[in-house]
């Protein structure tokens, strides 16, 4: 069985079993992180890249009058800090829940990524994607409803843990509180709150304890105006839903 | 630089200057690339999405805008880019667009073959790591303007937006003084920053009033750096510029070390 490293990376192309092997070799050491601890800061220059093996974790900023903006959100199998490898960070990423981190030194990752040039080419399309993603949201801000937002955050969420194998029957866990979807969508908590309850009523979703439940797939996509053609997963990943 | 690169290389070996150190070696291969030159007029696609380019669009003279248009035709602009700029530099790596690209104004683009290109990076690590930079900043500036449009005033929004282009012209070595052409329509600033056309222009003719900016035609003058920063609450260092790069700019804040894991 595969990392969940190696499996994000083969999202977007296979490896061969020499590059499997060099990338299960990265990762040096685990640690755990609590909730709301900070896995990288603004302004730091890492030795490390840290990915995430077990829980989510979130990117965000926040502005000097103390407003802050979540940019995206990150599953098991996201390298968080993959940006510190050639740049100084200009943002923050917190653990959403209890994470297990793998850290990779950044001399060894240089190394694997010199002898396997397209284990270099299977990282740098993961911050494409990220890139790619980062737009979406800011369409979304820019021109997208709340119900749509809302809708299209759930959608992209779904689609991504489902293709780490993190969905079953429909269910997946997506512990953010109606803060943080504040925070990520630019609105205020009582639109976000009256908009959740819409896209509830309408059968939707449910959306409880930190489990998110896709009960209406081919409703929610509508009413996220939702187009996976951003995350890249070309044909690798059908995605189906159960019952749809 | 060697003088037999054509001004079209040098765009290229410039911008990546900005954000790389370069060895002799490095931009006489840069300046080998075959490149396809060609003219677009003003409001012209070069990318549509959906599409699978197999080269990537240097820009060489002009303003070109990355945007989406939803469902409703309302449009949002994603950046701005100048030359020197490969503002599909990810096609390289992902095959379908899933944006468009399109000219502000009129202009001239090189298309660089992928092959080339990867060709090159596969032989000098350095190069990847300079290109993957750019992408890495191309998405930092993404971020920036997602917490503007998220966080940030009306007012930040555009005075964030006019010292972006002017840090980002002087580093690439298309002004020298504090005037630089912004040949963007209110309509697309207000698609670039999720504003109306009325907003925007009420926005600018207060930059104009408290002498922070001055424009004629589509040169923009800016007047009084420092109070543009702070209206704009602006802080180069997501650009990610190499010290140097641009000397108006203060350094990048040097990184703090992080703990031993």
């Amino acid at each position: 069985m595969v990392s969940r490293l190696t499996a994000n990376l083969q999202l977007y192309g296979a490896l061969s079993a020499d590059e499997q092997r060099a990338v299960e070799s990265l990762v040096v050491s685990t640690r755990a992180a609590a909730v709301g601890e900070d896995l990288v800061t603004e302004g730091d220059a890492p030795t490390h890249c840290r990915v995430l093996l077990e829980g989510q974790a979130f990117r965000h900023r926040t502005l000097p009058d103390g407003r802050r903006q979540i940019m995206s959100f990150h599953i098991p199998g996201d390298v968080c800090d993959l940006q510190g490898m050639f740049l100084a960070m200009d943002h923050n990423v917190t653990a959403l829940t209890t994470c297990e981190v793998g850290l990779i030194p950044h001399a060894r990752l240089n190394d694997v990524m010199e002898a396997f040039p397209r284990v270099a080419r299977s990282f740098w399309r993961t911050s494409l994607v990220e890139a790619a993603i980062f737009r979406e949201w800011m369409v979304g801000m820019g021109r997208r409803t709340a119900y749509t937002r809302i809708a299209h955050l759930f959608c992209e969420m779904v689609v991504r843990m489902r293709a780490a194998g993190l969905v079953h029957q429909n269910r997946c866990q997506f512990p953010i509180t109606q803060q943080h979807l504040s925070d990520s969508l630019g609105l205020s908590a009582v639109h976000t709150n009256r908009t959740l309850q819409a896209l509830r009523g309408e059968g939707l979703l449910s959306f409880q304890g930190g489990e998110l439940a896709i009960l209406d797939w081919a409703g929610l996509k509508a009413a996220g105006e939702f187009d996976q053609g951003y995350l890249h997963l070309g044909e690798n990943v059908p995605m189906r839903l159960a019952g749809v | 630089m060697a003088a037999d690169t054509s001004s079209e290389h040098a765009r290229l070996i410039r911008k990546l200057e900005t954000i790389a150190v370069l060895s002799a070696p490095e931009k006489v291969a840069l300046a080998g690339l075959p490149l396809r030159l060609k003219s677009f007029l003003e409001n012209t696609d070069l990318t549509r999405e959906g599409a699978a380019p197999t080269e990537c669009c240097l820009i060489i003279e002009g303003l070109v805008c990355r945007y989406k248009v939803l469902g409703a035709g309302q449009r949002q602009i994603m950046s701005l880019h100048l030359p020197g700029d490969i503002p599909d530099l990810q096609s390289l790596h992902l095959g379908v667009m899933d944006h468009s690209m399109g000219s502000l104004t009129a202009g001239r683009a090189a298309y660089l073959p992928h092959t080339a290109v990867r060709d090159l990076t596969d032989r000098f690590p350095n190069l990847t790591a300079a290109l993957w930079r750019d992408s890495l900043i191309d998405a930092a500036i993404t971020r920036e303007w997602l917490c503007g449009i998220g966080r940030r005033t009306a007012h930040q929004r555009i005075a964030h937006l006019i010292c972006e282009v002017f840090v980002r012209s002087r580093a690439l070595h298309l002004i020298e003084e504090k005037t630089f052409e912004l040949s963007i329509t209110q309509a697309e600033l207000g698609d670039a920053l999720g504003l109306s056309t009325v907003h925007v222009n009420r926005v600018l003719q207060d930059l104009r009033r408290d002498d922070l900016v001055t424009w004629r035609g589509k040169s923009i003058l800016v007047l009084d750096w420092e109070r543009l920063r702070i209206a704009g609450d602006f802080d180069p260092a997501y650009l990610h510029l190499l010290d140097g790069a641009v000397s108006l700019t203060p350094r990048e804040r040097p990184p703090r070390p992080v703990p031993a894991d």
